[in-house]
């Protein structure tokens, strides 16, 4: 805006400068020369000519200089605007394509997580089943086990005790008798007693 | 002395004498085709500065015409020829507001001078007549004697007005201006022509964009559906 302003006033100044030396250059002579010539005659067909000529150069350099390169111009900027016009178009609909492709997409791949995380969840669930039941028979086993070795142990208690209680007893009748028996018939004595008394005990 | 009123040979080419006017109308084509030349020697497909404004003139007054004339195939055809009319009237008519160059012995604008203007009239009196013949063929030449044969003689007065009423509205405007302007240098040489000056710009500008549209609208005319 500032530099335009400056340019007027040169403009301006210039202009005054010029009508101002026109004007000296007037009041110097006197009186603006008239040249020594003649009014026009009307009709002066040279001049017609010459301006018919003319006019027609000043046509040709138009049509070479103006018209022609600014059509081919008008023409490729038309054809580009064009162009690209359809070319926005094409990414247009190739930007909403890309767009439906990835919303498939991505719901494709919430759905693949989604399954991903059920299959994890079920084979976590299958494990802790799997260990779980695992524990428990061994658990079991471990029990039976336990359970059969205290029987087997208290079967041979029993056998212990028993035999114990025999050899007692029948220290306890020799003594007693203060005489021996063959020692079959006390032993099969004994026994018969301890398995009865044992029977009542057990 | 009739300041302005002046017609001389400057010199011979062969046995063709060159008058001052016709020096003059070819610096003037001189510098329309340099302008020309500088706007589009090197075309952009974004324009800009010279050519962006010389672009806009032939745009506009293509556009113009294009309004003028209904048939758009005709506007194509003439416009050339009406936008070339338009630039060689305005730097004719501006030529002769350059300062000092009243100063160059038997300068005028050459718009000033009345052979100049009849040329310019009789190409639109052709081109009148050759659109319209063109346009309709034989059938162009019915109009002369339309809506009645009697009226032959007032179409054919109605045609002779249109060139001469181009030649002498030009003309007068141009060598009026010229005269007003002088005789106000001669009488009151500072400041005061000035106004007279900045009112010639504006004349310059309304008598060429006048003689550009009448010579369109009479390409309208005689190409139109009427015929």
């Amino acid at each position: 805006m500032k530099r335009n302003k400056r340019f007027y006033v040169a403009v301006l100044l210039l202009t005054m400068v010029m009508v101002l030396g026109f004007a000296t250059f007037c009041m110097a002579s006197g009186t603006i020369p008239a040249p020594a010539g003649k009014t026009p005659d009307f009709g002066n067909w040279f001049v017609v000519g010459w301006t018919a000529v003319n006019f027609f150069i000043l046509l040709a350099l138009l049509y070479k200089f103006a018209y022609n390169p600014i059509n081919a111009m008008l023409e490729e900027r038309s054809n580009t605007i064009e162009s690209s016009l359809k070319h926005a178009e094409e990414v247009k609909i190739e930007v909403e394509q890309m767009r439906k492709e990835t919303q498939s997409n991505l719901a494709e791949s919430r759905k693949e997580a989604q399954e991903i995380v059920a299959r994890a969840t079920k084979a976590a669930d299958d494990a802790k089943n799997e260990i779980i039941n695992k524990a428990k028979e061994d658990a079991a086993n471990i029990k039976d086990k336990a359970t059969a070795e205290i029987q087997a142990a208290t079967e041979q208690a029993k056998v212990e005790l028993k035999d114990t209680a025999a050899t007692l007893a029948l220290l306890a009748a020799e003594k007693v008798l203060n005489r021996a028996i063959t020692d079959d018939d006390h032993k099969n004595m004994v026994k018969e007693f301890v398995n009865e008394a044992g029977d009542l005990l057990c | 002395m009739i300041f302005g009123m002046w017609d001389e040979v400057l010199f011979h080419l062969g046995p063709i004498p060159v008058d001052h006017l016709v020096v003059t109308e070819w610096v003037l084509i001189a510098l329309i085709g340099t302008i020309a030349y500088l706007a589009t020697r090197n075309m952009q497909l974004v324009p800009r500065g010279l050519q962006n404004a010389f672009e806009a003139i032939i745009i506009w007054t293509y556009d113009f015409f294009t309004q003028l004339m209904d048939k758009e195939h005709v506007a194509k055809k003439w416009a050339p020829l009406l936008t070339a009319f338009f630039l060689f009237i305005l730097f004719s008519n501006y030529s002769g507001l350059i300062p000092g160059a009243a100063n160059i012995p038997g300068y005028q604008p050459p718009t000033s001078n009345w052979n100049v203007t009849m040329t310019l009239a009789l190409i639109t009196f052709f081109s009148v007549h050759i659109a319209g013949f063109s346009e309709h063929g034989g059938g162009y030449f019915r109009h002369f004697v339309s809506p009645n044969p009697a009226f032959l003689p007032l179409n054919l007065i109605e045609e002779i007005a249109h060139p001469l009423s181009l030649t002498v509205r030009l003309f007068g405007n141009i060598f009026g201006e010229e005269m007003v302007i002088a005789f106000l240098l001669f009488l009151a040489p500072f400041i005061i022509p000035s106004a007279m000056m900045g009112l010639s710009l504006l004349l310059g500008a309304i008598q060429a964009i006048v003689f550009t549209i009448l010579s369109a609208s009479y390409i309208a005319a005689s190409t139109g559906e009427a015929h």
